[in-house]
């Protein structure tokens, strides 16, 4: 009785307290930024913390995600698999396995009206060897020199690597007019910035900035909102959710449960969405250590788990359990070795996994896999706010507990798993594998020995200290590959090793949350038509934006 | 003037202590600054190598030197007022951080600080004097009640019932999107529209503090020797219960008051957090989040003066109102 009461009455001061300051003001506040009606964009922006920092330097990492649709690449390849997108280029050869050469695109200008060269290009690539802070994607531990003659670029490695072109495609270009003054690049905020690209900022507020259409962008014609918006971001999640769900957005990215019911049922006709892979979550083991060194000892934990229950407990049955391949299916499909059986994937069976494990040195006992008198055992590190990661450990913990091997997790702060993992000092952790829609990239970063650092110096890629003579090869012989027929062959190989030695074990697809509205823009990757993967915080946006359509 | 003195030297040992365990304990927190922005990025989905990391390590420009040096470069930085660049983000000074999420925590949590006192104290009294009538049950319940709600869960729920399905309010934030801050009367508004919810969640939640503070120090002094006499002599029910029952129990809540200010820089990490409001709590929180040594540092300072500040007052103010403690 008293409760009840008592709400109402916290109720009707709320009201009251409305009242008095105007209800049409009340509700303003409410509607103040939502769907802007014909050619506005409305995209969830960047996490303000708590207030968002004018930052429109494509090289920063703080730099609001605005500035993708103001500069572009010279190409950005598809984060599904890869097909290129061009921009700036109009497409590149390979002469050699070292020698890049891309023809830019003629007639382009810049925002201010100043034309467009291949200086600016050479200009910006010297810019980030000049300034190892601004080089965020390490172009310059890869190139020698980036020269120019005519509309025609040409970047020459100091060892081949044909599949870096993706990453070289993707450096933003700045006017070299705009950009030579400028004194402490790291910190240059750019606050008003000239670029290529299709927008150009209108305004900046610390809750939201603006950008409208560039009306001399070389492919104007084709690009539909005549404004963007992005309001900021709360840093709280549930926060975040209702204002998804209360429909403000044409785009957003965000992982909500039952999906049908919170979004898609609020709006029957327009709200859609596309979940696809983007990436594999694995048991990384520690691989300087024993038995997580041994082949066997992870193919019997990787038999003995069942993938699917554990997709399902983990991301609400939204992604499927992982191909042992490596590759991401089906996005990177034309690539799969039609010789693995089942696609790579495989089912559980407690007798495979007995087997692998007495290959291993270990037998069950007393309903306990132990070896020389003691029991197997993994702790099992992952950052404390990943709910998804720790849904999918406690059912595997379960699972592999039927084997008779204990596993205990270990949740840490992010900080502290990040470090842990890159120092070596671990037994076992959750991590993400793949994920750049190119084969070689996500093989490389995971496998390549060069990268196995010792334990106690740190290391970003290769964490679980991988080192294999066969593989590395394989990664060479693909990195020179300039042939389809060679690229397959070594990717074949790659895709062998990883199904039968498993350096990680493979678990399932992490998604990417791509929840869109078509009332004002249509043209959104789907599964019929996976041109690129949903994601707000990368390149992804320039070509999605670029293929709107009104509605 | 001895007590002042002395007490100023208190002030002074106090401030280096807690100027010194401020420096300490952000470096004890287990990860490194770099560590944060890979987290930070790696949480997004972003696939992240080598290269990345080296690059942020020069971009962030991590701590430089030794301990000693380091800490001796700080309590120089202090003495001049100089907090440096947020280690998370180069681009932004400390001090401009501070400056634009400071008036928007001063008024929220200072105003609903003040008004649940005023409300809190004057619902005590009222307790108090009708003690076991059903008019105090229902305070003291309808107090333990909110009590009982955690900030942020209140927040929350009063987010999804007056923001989201009622859409009376706006679900985050301190004003509209696409606003800046400025002096005119429609940004005022929209100001005060958005601090409605976080507001009536900070003053609900403590409003019940004061409640029970004050009634039970009413029921204390109404058992004293003077309201017998003066209800001996006849006197006004009100002017006993006002002029000479509260105002004797008011001593109390007026030194928890005065605390309660000085805490009111400390803005409410949770409350701000849920209404995104851009305060100094969600600063705090952002800045422990990106383990920015240089941010955590000033606003723990920030928060530590006003504290020790607001002590050092409610000290004078005390030897001011009461004899014996200047003797002491």
């Amino acid at each position: 009785m008293r409760t009840s009461l008592l709400i109402r009455s916290t109720a009707i001061a709320t009201a009251l307290a409305c009242a008095t300051l105007g209800l049409a003001a009340c509700k303003g506040a409410g509607n103040g930024s939502g769907n802007g009606g014909a050619g506005v964009l409305t995209i969830q922006g960047d996490a303000g913390d708590p207030t968002l920092t004018e930052n429109f330097n494509p090289f920063s990492t703080t730099q609001l995600e605005g500035t993708r649709l103001i500069y572009e690449p010279l190409e950005i390849p598809s984060s599904v698999d890869g097909t290129y997108t061009p921009f700036l280029a109009t497409g590149f050869k390979t002469p050699s396995p070292t020698t890049l050469t891309y023809t830019l695109r003629s007639g382009v200008k810049w925002s201010d009206g100043k034309p467009f060269s291949a200086a600016d290009v050479v200009f910006t690539f010297n810019l980030l060897k000049k300034n190892a802070a601004l080089d965020t994607t390490g172009v310059w531990a890869q190139l020698a020199s980036v020269t120019s003659s005519g509309n025609t670029v040409t970047m020459t490695l100091k060892s081949a690597n044909v599949p870096f072109a993706a990453t070289i495609a993707q450096v933003p270009i700045v006017p070299e007019h705009a950009w030579k003054s400028v004194g402490d690049a790291a910190k240059y905020t750019n606050t008003k910035p000239v670029g290529t690209g299709p927008f150009t900022l209108q305004k900046f507020a610390p809750t939201q900035y603006t950008l409208k259409k560039n009306g001399s962008y070389w492919n104007a014609k084709n690009i539909a909102p005549s404004q963007v918006r992005f309001p900021a971001q709360s840093s709280n999640q549930s926060t975040n959710q209702l204002d998804v769900t209360s429909g403000k957005f044409d785009w957003s990215y965000n992982f909500l449960p039952n999906v049908q019911k919170t979004f898609v049922a609020r709006d029957k006709q327009h709200n859609k969405y596309w979940f696809p892979p983007g990436g594999t979550i694995a048991l990384f083991l520690n691989l300087t250590k024993s038995p997580y060194d041994d082949p066997n000892f992870r193919l019997g934990l990787s038999y003995a788990l069942n993938r699917d229950v554990i997709a399902k407990k983990a991301v609400n049955g939204y992604t499927d359990a992982a191909s042992l391949s490596g590759l991401i299916l089906p996005n990177l499909q034309k690539y799969l070795d039609p010789s693995l059986p089942n696609k790579g994937l495989v089912t559980q069976s407690t007798s495979d996994a007995m087997q692998a494990f007495a290959k291993a040195g270990y037998t069950l006992k007393g309903g306990k896999l132990t070896k020389g008198g003691k029991q197997a055992s993994i702790k099992v590190e992952m950052p404390n706010n990943f709910s998804d990661w720790i849904a999918a450990a406690t059912e595997m913990k379960s699972q592999l507990a039927k084997v008779g091997v204990t596993v205990t997790l270990d949740e840490p702060q992010y900080a502290q798993y990040e470090k842990d993992i890159q120092a070596g000092t671990f037994d076992a952790a959750f991590g993400g594998f793949g994920g750049t829609g190119n084969p070689y990239t996500d093989f490389n970063n995971a496998l390549n020995g060069k990268y196995a650092a010792p334990v106690n110096t740190p290391t970003v890629n290769n964490f679980e200290r991988f080192k294999d003579a066969t593989v590395d090869s394989s990664l060479s012989k693909l990195a020179a590959a300039t042939s389809t027929n060679t690229q397959m062959q070594a990717t074949y190989e790659l895709e062998q090793y990883m199904y039968r030695n498993q350096p990680m074990v493979l678990l399932y697809y992490g998604g990417s949350w791509g929840l869109f509205s078509t009332k004002h823009f249509t043209g959104w990757p789907s599964a019929q038509d996976a041109y690129m993967l949903p994601t707000t915080y990368n390149n992804a946006m320039l070509v999605i934006v670029s293929r709107l359509k009104k509605a | 003037m001895r007590y002042v003195l002395t007490k100023l030297g208190l002030f002074a040992l106090t401030l280096w202590a807690a100027v010194t365990l401020n420096f300490i304990l952000p470096r004890l927190m287990p990860g490194s600054p770099l560590d944060a922005a890979l987290a930070k990025l790696a949480s997004n989905g972003v696939p992240i190598t080598n290269a990345q990391r080296k690059a942020i390590e020069v971009q962030l420009g991590s701590p430089h030197g030794s301990v000693v040096s380091q800490y001796w470069d700080y309590l120089g930085n202090i003495a001049t007022f100089q907090f440096g660049r947020s280690y998370s983000d180069p681009t932004r000074t400390v001090a401009g951080s501070i400056l634009r999420a400071l008036p928007w925590t001063l008024l929220l949590v200072g105003i609903t600080t003040i008004l649940a006192f005023v409300l809190g104290t004057l619902l005590g009294v009222y307790a108090g004097w009708r003690r076991g009538t059903k008019a105090d049950t229902s305070v003291t319940l309808g107090a333990t009640l909110f009590a009982a709600f955690p900030p942020f869960w209140l927040g929350l729920l009063l987010l999804y019932v007056f923001a989201f399905k009622l859409d009376w309010f706006a679900i985050k934030g301190g004003y509209s999107e696409g606003l800046s801050p400025n002096w005119s009367p429609s940004f005022l508004n929209d100001a005060v529209q958005h601090s409605i919810l976080p507001g009536l969640t900070l003053a609900v939640t403590t409003l019940s503090g004061w409640v029970f503070g004050m009634r039970n120090n009413m029921i204390n002094t109404l058992g004293e020797d003077y309201v017998t006499f003066a209800e001996a002599n006849g006197l006004h029910q009100r002017t006993i219960a006002l002029r000479y029952a509260a105002r004797n129990a008011l001593l109390p809540n007026v030194t928890a008051f005065g605390l309660s200010l000085g805490a009111v820089l400390g803005g409410s990490v949770l409350v701000e957090g849920v209404f995104s409001y851009p305060g100094l709590g969600h600063l705090l929180f952002e800045a422990v989040t990106n383990h920015d040594y240089p941010l955590m540092q000033a606003l723990f300072l920030v928060l530590t003066v006003s504290m020790l500040t607001a002590i050092f007052v409610v000290d004078l103010l005390y030897a001011r109102l009461d004899p014996r403690v200047r003797r002491a």
